[in-house]
């Protein structure tokens, strides 16, 4: 699957995307906490830290580390308060 | 007296000259308890809702906090709250840095401005005491320009508020600003102006004493190492300039006057690309551990890159050139005039002009000489720009043509950053605010980039996240505190009452301090109905209303939904809706 990072998450992990294989939200920020150690930070405990959100396929957010995901899925990965 | 307060205004009559301090009674100041709030309650007393407010009669409120003084972080702020020109209904603009600290050691909660003086002038308050300057050498002085001179005449002790040229000449969108910083929407410079206040410098030796030092400074500390976190690391790092990207992405970035929803040149704006092209620094305000500003050189000299002025000056009107997009906004912010109100009256002018509305070939989407010649015209009430400093509003209803429907403002005010058929959280916190569209005092695009609504169809359940967005704006804007600290708090309410306690000694509790930001909200409806406001006016103008956006056919937003949403939030708000 495709993950886009924006605003602080692309600070961190140094790059805009990445292609990885996981089946649900928990298993992406567990490689991505594994793959880039600059984001773990923003992945406490497994998990999404508040400043940090994420959405799939630009529709919907999700944040339930169990949210199942496809090959074809693309997450994105942003800073949470998108406004200033 | 109370501690982290004087107890008392300083009310200026500038026609006379004359000033003298009111009272403020102790339970006034809790129910309000600073900035906007007191604003908008001491507004309401001085009967403001019924004077033109350009009028002499017509008061401009300064108004302070109990946090100001304090060390905790982002607390030097000061609210500036009058009748606007552009919207004839309440406005509060607030403003960072070292002018609200001084101008609370004047010895006094807020400064209430009244009259009009016979001459330019500047108004000098020291220790309590106030007069009046004359100021004929500073009229058509850029802000900074304005400000320079008058620290150098005055010293370095004095903090000075200053208009521009926009607010002597009545852009009914002029600033007030203060350190290169702007109480910048609503048009509050054009009320000072409208007074013939050029400046106001200000100068205090009296402290406020805090019920508990010990308590507050290490509340402060603990703030302050908190506001070093994730929580704030977007300002910190990258500024508010990476949010254009974001919207871009989530095809929420109004372009071209809201015709469109992405911009193709959007990637030029990102923190990065502009990094690259143009040398950075950052900076802050007074107090401030945050330090959100980043500073972009243009022609040899920084200029400050908010998210808001780039969308505003960039994609709004279809401008790429960063160049030319940091040159406008550096042209607004010298010029005392409002960022976004500019953007989007110029975006609506262009779309007139492509429309055959409006015969100024010139002004085309895409030009950035053409936002610069829009913003020299505007701030000079020159030409084309005479009309357009009226805001997009009042210029259609002179163009006639249909052209309402697709003049970007709510109330008169320009609508910010954020595509409302994209963001229908964002579109409800639009169509019921108070002062009009906007962003700071709803915080509901919080909401729609979460997972607690579908952003792109509202329903009933979306009121309750859009309510708790304007109250928690209420409550920083009264304290105050910067809202870019919000995330750093894990229970919002009751960590502000905590802080309170600290300073005035009170017992207040998170559940007072609920109802004490429903109690500014309802102040500022109350204002309102006064003022003329009738729930009709709680919409989106046509084009937002039944029709798709061009570049993301799901994103629909009704007109029978919008209502629905209003219709919700007065039931919830506890408002009879045919008030």
């Amino acid at each position: 699957m495709h993950v886009e990072f924006l605003g602080i998450p692309r600070e961190r992990a140094g790059l805009s995307e990445v292609e990885l294989d996981a089946a649900t939200l928990g298993e992406v920020l567990t490689v991505l906490s594994a793959r880039f150690p600059a984001l773990r930070e923003l992945i406490p405990a497994g998990a999404l830290h508040a400043s940090v959100a994420a959405s799939l396929n630009g529709d919907l957010f999700v944040s339930d580390p169990s949210t199942p995901l496809t090959s074809a899925d693309r997450l994105i990965l942003l800073s949470a308060d998108a406004g200033g | 007296m109370a501690f982290g307060y004087h107890g008392r205004y300083l009310r200026i009559d500038v026609s006379t000259g004359h000033a003298e301090h009111v009272p403020l009674r102790g339970e006034l100041l809790r129910q309000y308890i600073g900035g906007s709030g007191l604003g908008t309650r001491l507004l309401i007393d001085e009967n403001a809702a019924t004077a033109d407010p350009v009028s002499p009669q017509a008061p401009i409120v300064f108004a302070f906090s109990p946090l100001v003084g304090t060390p905790l972080t982002t607390s030097a702020k000061f609210a500036v709250v009058c009748r606007s020109p552009l919207t004839e209904l309440i406005n509060d603009a607030l403003a960072g840095s070292g002018f609200a600290i001084a101008a609370k050691a004047c010895g006094c909660d807020a400064v209430v401005v009244v009259g009009r003086a016979r001459e330019w002038s500047v108004l000098i308050i020291e220790d309590g005491a106030a007069h009046l300057e004359p100021a004929e050498d500073l009229r058509g002085d850029t802000c900074s320009v304005a400000e320079g001179k008058l620290r150098a005449k005055l010293g370095p002790q004095y903090r000075i508020a200053t208009i521009g040229p926009g607010g002597e000449r009545g852009v009914r969108f002029a600033t007030i600003s203060h350190d290169g910083r702007h109480a910048g929407r609503g048009g509050t410079g054009a009320v000072l102006g409208s007074k013939n206040i050029k400046a106001i410098a200000v100068r205090g030796t009296h402290q406020c004493e805090w019920a508990h030092p010990h308590e507050l400074i290490e509340l402060s500390r603990d703030l302050s190492e908190r506001s070093f976190g994730p929580a704030t690391a977007k300002y910190r790092e990258l500024g508010t300039a990476t949010n254009l990207l974001t919207l871009n992405r989530f095809g929420a970035l109004p372009t071209r006057n809201f015709q469109r929803a992405t911009f193709d040149q959007a990637s030029r704006f990102a923190p990065a690309a502009l990094g690259a092209a143009h040398a950075r620094v950052r900076a802050s305000c007074v107090a401030c551990t945050i330090g959100c500003e980043h500073l972009y050189a243009v022609d040899g000299a920084p200029v400050r890159a908010e998210y808001e002025s780039l969308f505003a000056l960039g994609s709004l009107c279809g401008v790429g050139d960063t160049t030319a997009v940091l040159r406008a906004s550096r042209l607004c912010d010298e010029l005392g005039i409002d960022t976004i109100s500019a953007g989007g009256t110029i975006a609506f002018a262009m779309e007139c002009v492509e429309r055959g509305i409006l015969g100024e070939r010139w002004l085309t989407f895409g030009s950035g000489d053409a936002v610069l010649k829009a913003i020299e015209l505007i701030g000079r009430r020159e030409g084309i720009g005479d009309l357009l400093a009226d805001g997009s509003r009042r210029a259609a209803m002179v163009l006639g043509h249909g052209s309402m429907a697709f003049a970007p403002q709510v109330k008169g005010l320009e609508i910010p950053g954020y595509e409302p058929r994209a963001l229908q959280t964002m579109a409800l916190g639009f169509a019921v605010g108070a002062r009009g569209a906007d962003h700071n005092r709803s915080g509901a695009y919080e909401v729609d980039f979460s997972d607690k609504v579908d952003r792109r169809h509202a329903t009933v359940d979306s009121v309750r996240h859009a309510i708790d967005t304007e109250d928690r704006a209420a409550l920083m804007d009264s304290l105050i505190l910067c809202k870019f600290l919000r995330g750093v708090f894990t229970d919002f309410y009751a960590e502000s009452a905590e802080l309170l306690q600290a300073v005035t000694g009170w017992d207040v509790t998170a559940g007072e301090l609920r109802d004490t930001a429903r109690r500014i909200i309802a102040g500022k409806r109350e204002f309102n109905l006064r003022a003329g406001w009738t729930p009709q006016e709680d919409t989106l103008p046509e084009r937002f209303l039944n029709r798709p956006l061009p570049d993301d056919p799901a994103a629909v937003l009704t007109a029978e939904g919008l209502r629905e949403l209003v219709t919700e939030y007065h039931r919830q708000r506890g408002w009879a809706t045919g008030e």
